[in-house]
């Protein structure tokens, strides 16, 4: 892969700041909890205080530690089914965009039959098959919200691998005598990484969605924590009404700054692939200083002054031999 | 090889002009000469830690009616060059230093010249002066053309927005004497590009090119992209056209033997600086620059015995790696110790209109002139009159 | 006249044709075009040998490298590989790979961006059967032979870190992995510098005469076909319409295409370069009946509207597709044997 830059948007700093930050969460918060989410010996109803900072739930919970600890299961299973989802996208996608003719056909019938099928009416059903104590396995959770999820990424690399498919390295691939299914995997699907860190950006994106409202309706165990859970008992205990926001707010805000971190990094993916989206390197700041416009307007090349002598190389040049 | 083909331009110590040529003040009768004159041109792509120079100083004046061929190849900075000089060229380019300066008469008075520093100018300015008075024929028609009108559309809308005075009825009819002119049926007004086969497509955008009878017409690779027998037939339309119009033209390309044939007086590029400027014939038959030779022998012959030739050995350079001294010096079968850490400067040769950018030529050095690089012309011969010379 | 046979034609062509079908939108109807791009093509590659195909775009030339590479299925016509035919509808083997090379146009393009130098030299060898051990002596062996050199510089590098005349080496370099017996370029110069271009002619002249491979070099640049060619053939609209040993009909050419192109090159050395007609050329305009060039052709005559000519022999190993020949003596030879590299079949009507 071309040398990859720390980028200097400020957008895509700010979401990876936050994407690192709820990730680091994920990691340590279980331990950083002070108290078991799940322990009913505290006061109820607390507002938010020294000893419980988002204060407590109807039943006597600290909410702060539920949101520490809820964090794991939300962000194992929303980067778990993005994950699946993106590899069974990139398998299907690929496959059906390299191999065209009848696999083609299947495989795109296949992702449009399930893009068409709504994704959560579809979760609700297969879940309710679950046998109950695999509900409480976040990884079967997982797993079913990616068979929701990685419609949208197949067809989006499906016509992304139709465009490289004339490309001439490909046709050098095949000239050497390379294996169809090498050339899909190895030669092709690297050179749609952006697309893909794209298309699994969206699918962590949606995978939380789904696993909040699936928790929020309460089909999964109750067992596990994670915001949904919290919003589920939050509107249980009718919070909203009796003005108790430290105790759905937070959940909100956590799902809601999670989504954001991964819009923003999304944005800088967008550069990344797109030069010409890309500040030319300059901060505004830089261009007034240098008397730069700040558009440059087609037809009209911006003139600096004053003139800037040229850098020159102080390695010593080499003959090239005869 | 006449002296009225170019201007000289005393760069260096080396030479004195004559007298009357230094200094800013010039009557407007003798810069009337000249209708382009570029002087200290300098083109960056981005600014400050990542700058590179694509363009360096360059210093070049065309005069009327004539002919200037600019050689490179890529990495020379020819196309950057044109571009920067119309204020064409997009983001990160920037212009870092000289001027451009167009002089022109205007339509109303005929003996009245007008000049204009197109660096320093203004949109509204720009737009007086762009396709009225200087115009550009890109390589690839393909993507000038808007795809979704038809020809005749783009006639009408060139027409339309600088000769708003001229009918609906008038401008079909220069529509029609343009396309004429190039050689075309006037059926080709009705069709799209993507309908029409390369070559018709770039006598249209010099049709379009001419519309407005510039001063001026500038081609970046016009016929690159083309097959041979074409390139010939556009390359004898412009020569028809020329003598018809008057317009100057510069072209741009790599394909030095074209070049030869056609223009009036070369430069060749080389890593964003002019390494050598000559009358054609001259350039062909006596090039002085180790880089000019190494390219006029890039060219293998149709005719003559088959020897082995070698090309010039290495690559184009990197321009945001450029060596200290001469840029051509990894390259140059010449080369000496002084080339290694000093960049020479174009400088006039003596008793001859051309210059070039290279210590071999320079007065005090020691080392005696290579062979390949002192040929004289032979005055009695000169082949290529051929295309130029025709009434 | 004929030179005795050297040695048997590592790789042939006989009469391959190539015809796509395209739909034309009609006022009711979508109709029904056929675009003959290569018609009726025979060739013999020999080893040591470079055979020059001379052509503009439209000529059928690329069409006729991936024929003879297999990526392109012939309608009609068959292939010869070192005696054996092979069936054309059969699929490409990697056998077949292991014998026949084809280096592509743009260097930017035919080499993946995403992967080291390395890995593109490393999969022809692992694929042809090299052990995983001298792998990489292999491919660094085959940067040498390319001369880029030292190549531990090139080897871990990406491709766009290379300029485009390196690129179009560690093309070849990575077609020589399979050593081939011939290897096919498909304008393997025209995306590069100037400078640069001699370069790699000299490389394929130099692989061809010291590895003894048969070399194909499809160009629309006559001057650099003239350059290392063996045997030159000029293309038009899909067929062979000059052939010739050496560059004879550079120096002598006998088919007014051939003539045309010739006079077109700029050449500032030559004061005789003729003055094309100005009127637009309909270049779009191939006749479907007679000779294909008829209707650009100054030296036209009613035969050649009606009637394809066959291929006349004009001199030592140098045939006209012209029926400006038809009167010369050894006219419309019979049809002669494949393995004997005599032209002079007269098409069948």
């Amino acid at each position: 892969m071309k040398v990859l830059r720390l980028p200097k948007s400020p957008k895509v700093l700010l979401g990876l700041g936050i994407l690192g930050f709820f990730i680091l969460m994920t990691i340590i918060g279980p331990w950083l909890a002070p108290y078991n989410p799940s322990a009913t010996n505290f006061a109820a109803n607390l507002t938010p205080s020294a000893h419980h900072w988002l204060g407590t739930t109807s039943l006597g919970q600290d909410i702060y530690s539920q949101l520490l600890v809820g964090a794991r299961a939300t962000m194992v299973v929303a980067l778990l089914a993005g994950l699946v989802a993106t590899i069974l996208s990139v398998t299907i996608g690929v496959a059906a965009g390299y191999l065209g003719g009848l696999s083609d056909d299947g495989l795109s019938l296949l992702s449009n039959v399930f893009l068409a099928i709504p994704g959560l009416p579809l979760l609700i059903v297969i879940d309710s098959y679950l046998p109950v104590n695999s509900r409480s396995n976040t990884f079967v959770i997982g797993l079913i919200i990616s068979l929701t999820g990685w419609a949208w990424g197949a067809r989006v690399l499906r016509a992304q691998t139709m465009s490289l498919r004339n490309r001439d390295f490909v046709e050098a691939a095949r000239i050497i005598g390379e294996k169809r299914h090498r050339i899909m995997f190895s030669e092709i699907a690297p050179n749609l990484l952006p697309v893909l860190a794209s298309s699994f950006l969206f699918t962590v994106l949606y995978a939380i969605g789904a696993y909040v409202t699936l928790a929020y309706i309460g089909l999964t165990s109750t067992a596990v924590w994670n915001w949904g859970t919290m919003l589920y008992w939050a509107q249980a205990n009718n919070a909203p009404l009796s003005n108790e926001w430290y105790w759905f707010v937070p959940p909100g805000i956590c799902i809601a700054l999670v989504g954001t971190g991964l819009a923003l990094v999304n944005f800088g993916i967008d550069e990344f692939i797109n030069p010409r989206l890309r500040a030319g390197g300059l901060t505004s700041r830089q261009r007034r200083k240098l008397g730069l416009p700040r558009r440059v307007r087609l037809g009209l090349t911006p003139v600096l002054r004053p003139a800037k002598a040229p850098r020159v190389s102080t390695a010593p040049a080499k003959l090239v031999s005869q | 090889m006449s002296a009225d083909t170019f201007d000289i331009q005393a760069v260096s110590p080396m030479k004195e002009g004559p007298a009357e040529r230094k200094g800013n003040a010039v009557a407007n009768v003798e810069r009337s000469e000249f209708v382009l004159e570029v002087n200290n041109f300098s083109v960056d792509y981005g600014v400050g830690e990542n700058m590179v120079r694509a363009v360096n100083d360059v210093t070049l004046h065309l005069r009327r009616s004539k002919v200037l061929g600019v050689a490179g190849e890529s990495g020379s900075g020819k196309s950057t060059l044109v571009y920067a000089m119309t204020r064409l060229l997009r983001a990160p380019g920037v212009i870092s230093g000289g001027s451009v300066t167009l002089n022109f008469t205007s339509r109303d008075d005929e003996k009245e010249f007008t000049t204009l520093n197109l660096v320093t100018a203004s949109e509204k300015e720009l737009r007086k002066i762009r396709w009225s008075h200087v115009s550009i024929v890109l390589q690839s028609a393909l993507s000038a053309l808007n795809p979704v009108l038809r020809v005749g559309r783009e006639f009408d809308e060139v027409l339309k927005t600088h000769r708003p005075d001229m009918s609906k009825a008038q401008r079909r009819a220069r529509a029609v004497e343009l396309l004429t002119m190039v050689g075309l049926n006037d059926d080709r007004l009705a069709r799209y590009p993507h309908e029409l086969s390369g070559g018709q497509r770039q006598r249209i955008m010099i049709a379009l090119a001419l519309a407005l009878d510039p001063d001026l017409v500038i081609m970046d690779e016009p016929t690159t992209a083309l097959d041979v027998v074409t390139q010939r037939e556009i390359i004898s339309e412009l020569h028809d056209l020329r003598s018809r119009f008057g317009f100057a033209l510069i072209f741009i390309t790599h394909d030095l033997s074209l070049l030869v044939e056609l223009a009036d007086e070369i430069v060749v590029m080389y890593a964003g600086e002019i390494v050598e400027r000559a009358g054609a014939s001259e350039l062909y038959e006596a090039p002085r620059h180790p880089y000019t030779l190494g390219l006029l022998n890039s060219f293998p012959p149709l005719h003559g015995p088959r020897r082995e030739l070698s090309g010039i050995p290495g690559s184009p350079p990197d321009l945001s790696d450029l060596p200290a001294g001469c840029n051509f010096y990894p390259r140059c079968p010449f080369a000496m110790s002084r080339c290694e850490n000093e960049a020479p400067a174009l400088t006039a040769i003596e008793n001859s209109d051309r210059s070039v950018a290279c210590w071999l030529h320079s007065s005090d050095s020691s080392v005696p002139v290579p062979v390949e690089l002192s040929r004289t012309v032979n005055p009695a011969r000169n082949p290529v009159t051929t295309l130029k010379e025709r009434p | 006249m004929s030179e005795a046979v050297l040695s048997p034609a590592q790789l042939s062509a006989r009469h391959l044709t190539r015809h796509f079908t395209t739909r034309v939108p009609g006022r009711f109807l979508t109709a029904k075009r056929v675009v003959r791009a290569v018609d009726d093509v025979s060739l013999d590659l020999f080893e040591g040998r470079v055979t020059a195909v001379v052509g503009e775009s439209g000529s059928g030339k690329s069409v006729l490298a991936r024929m003879l590479a297999r990526i392109v299925t012939p309608t009609s016509g068959e292939l010869v590989l070192e005696g054996s035919p092979i069936p054309v509808r059969s699929k490409r083997t990697l056998d077949y790979a292991a014998k026949v090379q084809l280096v592509l146009q743009d260097p930017y393009a035919s080499i993946n961006p995403v992967h080291r130098i390395r890995h593109s030299l490393e999969r022809p060898l692992l694929i042809h059967g090299a052990n995983k051990g001298e792998v990489e002596t292999l491919a660094k062996a085959a940067l040498s032979r390319v001369s880029l050199d030292p190549p531990e510089r090139f080897v871990d590098r990406y491709p766009h870190e290379l300029s485009g005349g390196q690129l179009q080496r560690v093309s070849i370099a990575r077609a020589l992995c399979v050593k081939p017996d011939v290897l096919l370029a498909d304008e393997p110069i025209s995306m590069l510098d100037v400078s640069v271009r001699l370069g790699i002619l000299n490389l394929l002249r130099g692989l061809c005469d010291d590895e003894r491979l048969a070399i194909l070099y499809i160009t629309h640049d006559i001057a650099s076909a003239r350059y290392i060619a063996d045997e030159t053939i000029v293309m038009y609209a899909g067929q062979i319409v000059e052939r010739s040993r050496g560059t004879a009909l550079v120096d002598e050419p006998t088919h007014p295409y051939t003539q045309l192109l010739i006079s077109s090159v700029p050449d500032p050395s030559d004061p005789t370069s003729q003055d094309p007609q100005k009127r637009e050329h309909a270049t779009f305009e191939v006749a479907n009946v007679g000779c294909r060039f008829a209707p650009r052709c100054p030296f036209a005559m009613d035969v050649c509207r009606t009637d394809d000519p066959p291929d006349f022999i004009v001199g030592e190993d140098h045939t006209s597709h012209c029926w400006l020949h038809a009167s010369e003596p050894e006219a419309a030879v019979e049809v002669a044997p494949p393995k004997r590299r005599r032209e002079g079949e007269p098409t069948k009507a």
